[in-house]
């Protein structure tokens, strides 16, 4: 794939793929992108719960222990997992070089995975939820969501097997790896909580593990691949180094499967379980330092490509969170700082890290590449493009930061006033919450200007032209008149 | 590498080719870079010794060493004085834990309005007819005499030396509990400040030297009290600030002391 090619039969195939690809992928990323929306909406109204109770009280529907997992359900099975489903399908098919011949399956089984995620979240609201936080949907949803999830992703590992070339480029690691991952852990956790009327206990275990392996085995692998692929694509510059890139992949698939249990610390499981989930999650840090800082590196020797192209601006952004994503991990399971965070927020402002901040800021970065390529159209406007990205890495970082220092504030409360009520140690808080609530307000408006450009793009009202929509005025004094002039490529023919 | 750049395809593709409308509708496609994974730059030493320093992070989370503390120093996780609420039975919550003096205190009253009060007053004065308990020096005294003037009544002159006449038995009805309940009650309250508990334990003493007695029910004269029972009753003392469950009198996990 390396080979300088860019024959009219090079670029044929990969527009024939993409083309291949259009009605799944762009299903994928729109449908994510309205559950994202509806997640951010259900994260403001149990955020604001947290800060101000009576909002909505009377109302079972809206109660936090309903809104509060339906929020994360909606994030993480709405947006994330459908975000990813359209990154896999169309980079591994652009890596092995096939075009997609199972569209209307995939679409199919888009469809089916909607239809189960919508009656689980309703479930939720309805007050059916499990209580364990990510497996949270009625126990009717997951045989639906995985058979539909091996109806999409089966055909990447077809592609996968019949590419032209023996040879595999990281990306293909690491989709591969989560490809497999994926159903082994969501089937089996899922199969040993809802199959068997086994112990609460283990069932909390399991959850603590699957929890873990959503976000390490899955987000992780998924934007990480995807980002190897986008930086030194965009770019144009080799990976900074290329074996450094095996150490991380081989580190991470030999690392995270262990993480997970220090969430049960002090639960009567056997002790070795924590010890080895704090050590497994500490070591998270290295795989994610040794990608981040490999790409990142590859991206800084041409800091004016990374800042003009949307992609990048919001890739590198996502690797920056993964940098921060592992150190997080240091440091929160560190036995001396988990003792604190233990039973704080500190969890959620790490699950929203590593969704929100890393995996989506790679996907958005992904979205901005592979959308102009499968609709033949370049996206709409600069501004929309820089008001999400803006708007979107002030709603983050202020999460996160919040939530850690919240985190902090709260667990030192709970440490030092352990003999009276918990409200007392939690309403330490309070300003934390509201801060919460405004940062998810951001993210809001972050999301509106990206889902309506998205949905523009869906309906094929993109800018018909030759030249990308960068970040900057660079066009406007070319003799290919201003920007925004559309097609000046002649009638273009609808498919 | 540079030759298979083409950033732009205005400037990068052939006339001909420029003007396939294949081409022309692929214009994104077109302008695509190659990936290249023949990056071979010297890795940074920084890199390796970050990486060490989470290696040794873990290391210490894993042999539970060092100064970050441990995940399994229960010591250290449930601290003195902490709290744990009741949640046994049916879910119920149970009453809150409280102080040993406060919770015999607490059953003692109820005794005592029952069966002491209405001869020796709600003020533990007594009256005319009624000695006092107030600053009583049997009461205050040794505990095995006060025992044993409750379970089995008194005759004869009482402490202060005069003779009130016949004190029956308190005997009927009364468990460990409600005597060890009514003797520290008449001990710290009425301005007695004894400031220890009768535990439990002790009361169950007294109720075994009852039994032993050749009549049970028979009120002992003062010359009896002395003869046998100068001595305090039997039992592990309780430090009357340990937090207790109200209903089972067990002291509270991991609570001081």
């Amino acid at each position: 794939m390396s080979a300088p090619s860019d024959s009219p039969d090079d670029i044929r195939l990969r527009s024939e793929i993409d083309r291949s690809l259009r009605h799944p992928v762009m299903f994928f990323f729109t449908s994510g992108a309205a559950w994202l929306a509806v997640a951010i909406l259900l994260g403001i109204i149990s955020s604001a719960k947290v800060h101000s109770p009576g909002f909505w009280d009377s109302c079972p529907w809206m109660t936090y222990g309903r809104v509060q997992p339906a929020h994360e359900t909606a994030l993480v099975y709405g947006w994330g997992c459908q975000a990813a489903f359209g990154m896999i399908i169309w980079l591994m098919s652009r890596l092995s070089r096939q075009p997609c011949r199972n569209a209307g399956t995939i679409l199919m089984a888009g469809h089916v995975w909607n239809l189960a995620l919508s009656l689980g979240v309703i479930g939720i609201l309805a007050g059916g939820g499990t209580g364990m936080p990510w497996m949270e949907m009625p126990s009717f949803a997951w045989i639906p969501m995985l058979l539909s999830y091996i109806a999409i992703t089966i055909w990447s590992m077809v592609q996968f097997k019949v590419r032209p070339q023996g040879h595999t480029y990281i990306s293909q690691w690491y989709l591969m790896a989560a490809l497999i991952w994926f159903p082994w852990f969501f089937g089996s956790a899922h199969f040993l909580v809802h199959g068997f009327s086994g112990s609460p206990l283990g069932a909390a275990g399991v959850n603590a593990w699957f929890h873990s392996a959503m976000l390490l085995l899955f987000f992780a692998p998924v934007a990480i691949g995807m980002a190897y692929y986008l930086v030194p694509k965009v770019t144009g510059r080799p990976v900074y180094n290329y074996a450094l890139s095996l150490i991380g992949f081989w580190s991470l698939a030999i690392i995270a499967p262990w993480a997970g249990l220090q969430k049960l610390t002090g639960a009567p499981i056997p002790n070795f379980l924590p010890y080895l989930g704090a050590f497994a999650a500490i070591l998270f840090a290295v795989p994610a330092a040794v990608a981040g800082i490999n790409l990142l590196k590859t991206a800084a020797a041409d800091g004016e490509t990374v800042n003009v192209s949307p992609t990048l601006r919001f890739t590198v952004w996502g690797l920056v969170f993964l940098l921060a994503l592992g150190a997080a991990s240091l440091l929160l399971n560190s036995p001396g700082i988990a003792t604190v965070t233990q039973f704080t927020i500190a969890n959620y402002g790490f699950d929203v890290l590593g969704v929100y901040g890393f995996f989506s800021f790679v996907a958005f970065g992904a979205i901005y590449f592979i959308v102009p390529r499968i609709t033949r159209r370049e996206w709409l406007s600069r501004r929309l493009i820089k008001w999400h990205f803006f708007v979107s890495i002030y709603g983050v970082i202020s999460i996160v930061v919040v939530t850690l220092f919240g985190a902090l504030m709260q667990g030192v409360a709970q440490e030092t006033t352990y003999d009276s009520l918990w409200y007392n140690a939690s309403s330490t808080v309070y300003p934390y919450a509201v801060l919460n609530t405004v940062a998810w307000c951001f993210l809001l408006i972050s999301n509106f200007f990206f889902f309506i450009h998205l949905t523009l793009m869906w309906l094929r009202l993109g800018r018909r032209s030759s030249h990308p929509t960068l970040l900057v005025h660079r066009h406007s004094g070319s003799p290919h008149g201003p920007e925004g002039d559309i097609d000046n490529t002649g009638t273009a023919s609808a498919h | 590498m540079q030759e298979s750049n083409k950033p732009d395809l205005d400037d990068s593709l052939n006339v001909t080719e420029s003007h396939d409308r294949m081409l022309r509708e692929a214009a994104a496609v077109s302008r695509e870079k190659h990936v290249d994974e023949g990056g071979r730059e010297p890795v940074s030493l920084w890199i390796f010794a970050s990486c060490a320093v989470i290696f040794i992070f873990a290391g210490l989370a894993l042999g539970n060493i060092g100064s970050l503390g441990s995940l399994f120093d229960y010591d250290q996780t449930v601290k003195p004085g902490y709290v744990r609420l009741d949640l046994s039975e049916d879910g119920a919550q149970g009453p809150p834990p409280a102080e040993a003096l406060a919770v015999y205190i607490k059953k003692g009253q109820k005794i005592y309005s029952s069966k002491c009060q209405g001869c020796h007053g709600g003020d533990g004065k007594g009256g005319p007819a009624y000695p006092s308990l107030a600053g009583s020096e049997w009461a205050l005294g040794e505990t095995q005499r006060f025992s044993m003037i409750i379970l089995g009544g008194l005759m004869g002159p009482s402490s202060s030396g005069k003779d009130y006449g016949v004190m029956p038995s308190q005997k009927a009805g009364m468990t460990a509990v409600d005597l060890a309940g009514v003797m520290t009650y008449v001990r710290n309250s009425f301005g007695n400040e004894a400031g220890d508990v009768i535990t439990e334990e002790m009361a169950a003493h007294a109720l075994k030297l009852a039994e032993e007695r050749s009549d049970p029910n028979q009120p002992l004269s003062k010359d009896e009290l002395d003869e046998k029972y100068l001595a305090p009753l039997e039992g592990e003392p309780l430090d009357p600030t340990m937090m207790i469950d109200p209903v089972s009198l067990q002291p509270v996990e991991g609570a001081a002391g």
